[in-house]
């Protein structure tokens, strides 16, 4: 990965414009909805200015190649886990949350190296280090709830989310990262339409109550079609697998959606944070690709090798 | 699963943007700004030092282990972190100099430098001047903190001392706050109002005797008082560098 591999790459380009596309298309049908019909549109603008911004900012960082991408997805690990430190009260540990920086630092170093075997023993060593904290200080009162939030941060936000990450030192990194990317945001935006169109029954009540059984399967749905969708940059891939992609995608997508909704209903929070207006934090933004991200890369990684 | 549920301390300034975050004050001590801050102040010495030659008399004056004042004059944006690199480097967040809020607070690049770097307190100048100074007065209450002023209220183009205003007299009149009065010179050819990039022009900075003002009463007279005090006690500085 290079500007000029970037460049050079077809996978890239199509993807580039797709993006471009997309961006346009959605700018003027917000545009138009405003001025023909009444609907509040205040939200959906919103949240668009937000798309403004990260789209180039994550088509550039890609276009600069593997160590900026490495070092942005590194960087998003660690202010996703500032988020979920400050919302669960962990980010007053400076003890503690310096060893989970460190160890999502050396998650990113070790995805530069790269090191695939080191990299999927990392959590070895950090939970190692994590667990010799209190005993280095000789505390024990409260402190496993310390040392659980901990290891869920580093192994969740750090760890399985710096597979996306290391999706950059396989063969096709453009194709895997740019399909991933696309897929999982393009999920998210298929189960809020499907639900505004035709929501009726609740998914989920105790975890999130504006999210319906109608948006959720019309996302997997959505999300099967994909793959054969953006066949180009999935070639290799068999009918099997283009199932298996679009099911992570499609389920895992929304499983990471709640899992974080899960957090953030228990410790009674409505955003992660307040990054990007009509985005909340990042948790809020990369939620599905979290838990999405890492399956993905393992079933390409165990039919297609790295 | 019946049990106790965990209870979760969560950050009060959660739904805050960033920019918000960054305006509040007091802000809630984070890890990674801290980081930054040691980082920046470590590079800022080392940038003083070599490209400025700053030279510091008198750092064994600033009283430790308790709140103290420094008060200098301002001709230049390097004054504050002069005066900053007075201080030992694990002070660096306890120190907190006074900004201007209409200059520091208003633009976010302004106001994350502002606070990042230096940990400036808003000072407004212009509408809520004891609101402020209460502000000023809190920070004070807890030992070890340094606020750093600039009773001028605004950088001199000359660099000559200007007259100073009241408000510190407000803050220190009847208390034992020691208060240290500091003279700078050669920032104002260093960095002048108006420039952005600084010369190599050798910066001095002298720290004087700390003094305090508990055996006067609060008020106006006072106030003017204490201003014209410390005026002349900068000046002596001043007038003291062979």
């Amino acid at each position: 990965m290079s500007p000029s591999a970037a460049l050079e790459s077809p996978i890239f380009r199509i993807y580039a414009t797709i993006a471009i596309l997309l961006l346009a298309a959605g700018g003027a049908a917000i545009q138009i909805l405003k001025r023909t019909s009444k609907l509040n549109l205040e939200p959906a603008w919103n949240s668009y200015r937000g798309w403004l911004i990260m789209v180039p900012l994550v088509f550039g960082v890609i276009f600069l190649g593997r160590e900026a991408t490495i070092v942005f997805f590194t960087l998003l690990a660690i202010f996703g886990a500032k988020e979920f430190a400050r919302a669960t009260g962990l980010y007053r540990d400076w003890t503690m949350m310096g060893v989970v920086y460190a160890s999502i630092i050396a998650c990113g170093v070790v995805s530069l190296m790269p090191d695939y075997g080191l990299y999927m023993v990392l959590p070895v060593y950090a939970i190692s280090a994590i667990l010799a904290v209190p005993i280095l200080r000789n505390q024990s009162k409260g402190q496993l709830q310390i040392l659980a939030l901990a290891i869920l941060v580093f192994i969740y936000i750090g760890w399985m989310f710096g597979h996306v990450a290391f999706l950059t030192n396989t063969d096709h990194p453009y194709a895997y990262l740019l399909y991933l990317l696309f897929a999982v945001e393009l999920n998210d935006v298929a189960a809020f339409i499907c639900g505004r169109l035709f929501g009726r029954h609740p998914l989920r009540t105790n975890i999130s109550p504006k999210k319906t059984w109608e948006g959720s399967l019309g996302a997997v749905g959505f999300s099967l079609l994909l793959p054969w969708i953006l066949y180009f940059s999935l070639p290799d891939f068999t009918p099997f697998e283009r199932l298996l992609a679009g099911l992570i995608v499609g389920v895992g997508g929304q499983f990471g959606d709640l899992a974080i909704s899960v957090v953030k209903r228990d410790v009674e929070v409505k955003d992660m944070g307040a990054l990007l207006v009509g985005h909340g934090g990042i948790l809020d933004r990369i939620d599905s690709l979290i838990f999405a991200g890492p399956l993905f890369f393992h079933m390409s990684r165990y039919f297609h090798g790295l | 699963m019946t049990q106790d549920p965990w209870s979760y301390e969560t950050a009060v300034d959660l739904d805050r943007t960033l920019s918000e975050r960054l305006k509040n004050f007091p802000r809630e001590p984070d890890m990674l700004v801290y980081g930054a801050r040691l980082l920046a102040g470590a590079i800022l010495r080392t940038w003083l030092r070599s490209y400025h030659h700053l030279v510091i008399r008198g750092r064994e004056r600033i009283p430790v282990g308790k709140s103290c004042v420094l008060v200098a004059n301002h001709a230049s944006h390097l004054d504050t972190v002069c005066l900053l690199s007075a201080l030992p480097i694990n002070r660096l967040h306890r120190a907190f100099p006074a900004a201007a809020k209409d200059y520091f607070f208003e633009s976010m690049p302004r106001a994350a430098l502002a606070s990042i770097v230096v940990n400036a307190l808003p000072f407004n100048r212009e509408t809520s001047i004891r609101q402020s100074l209460a502000l000023c007065q809190r920070l004070l209450d807890t030992p070890g903190n340094v606020l750093i002023l600039f009773p001028e209220g605004t950088r001199s183009p000359s660099g000559e001392l200007a007259e100073f205003k009241p408000g510190i007299g407000l803050l220190l009149a009847g208390t034992d706050i020691p208060v240290v009065p500091c003279y700078l010179r050669g920032a104002c050819a260093a960095l002048p109002k108006g420039k952005i990039v600084p010369r190599p022009r050798k910066i001095e900075l002298t720290i004087g005797l700390p003094r305090s003002y508990a055996h006067l009463k609060r008020g106006k007279d006072s106030a003017l008082e204490i201003s014209a005090d410390l005026r002349a006690a900068i000046e002596t500085l001043r007038d003291s560098i062979p």
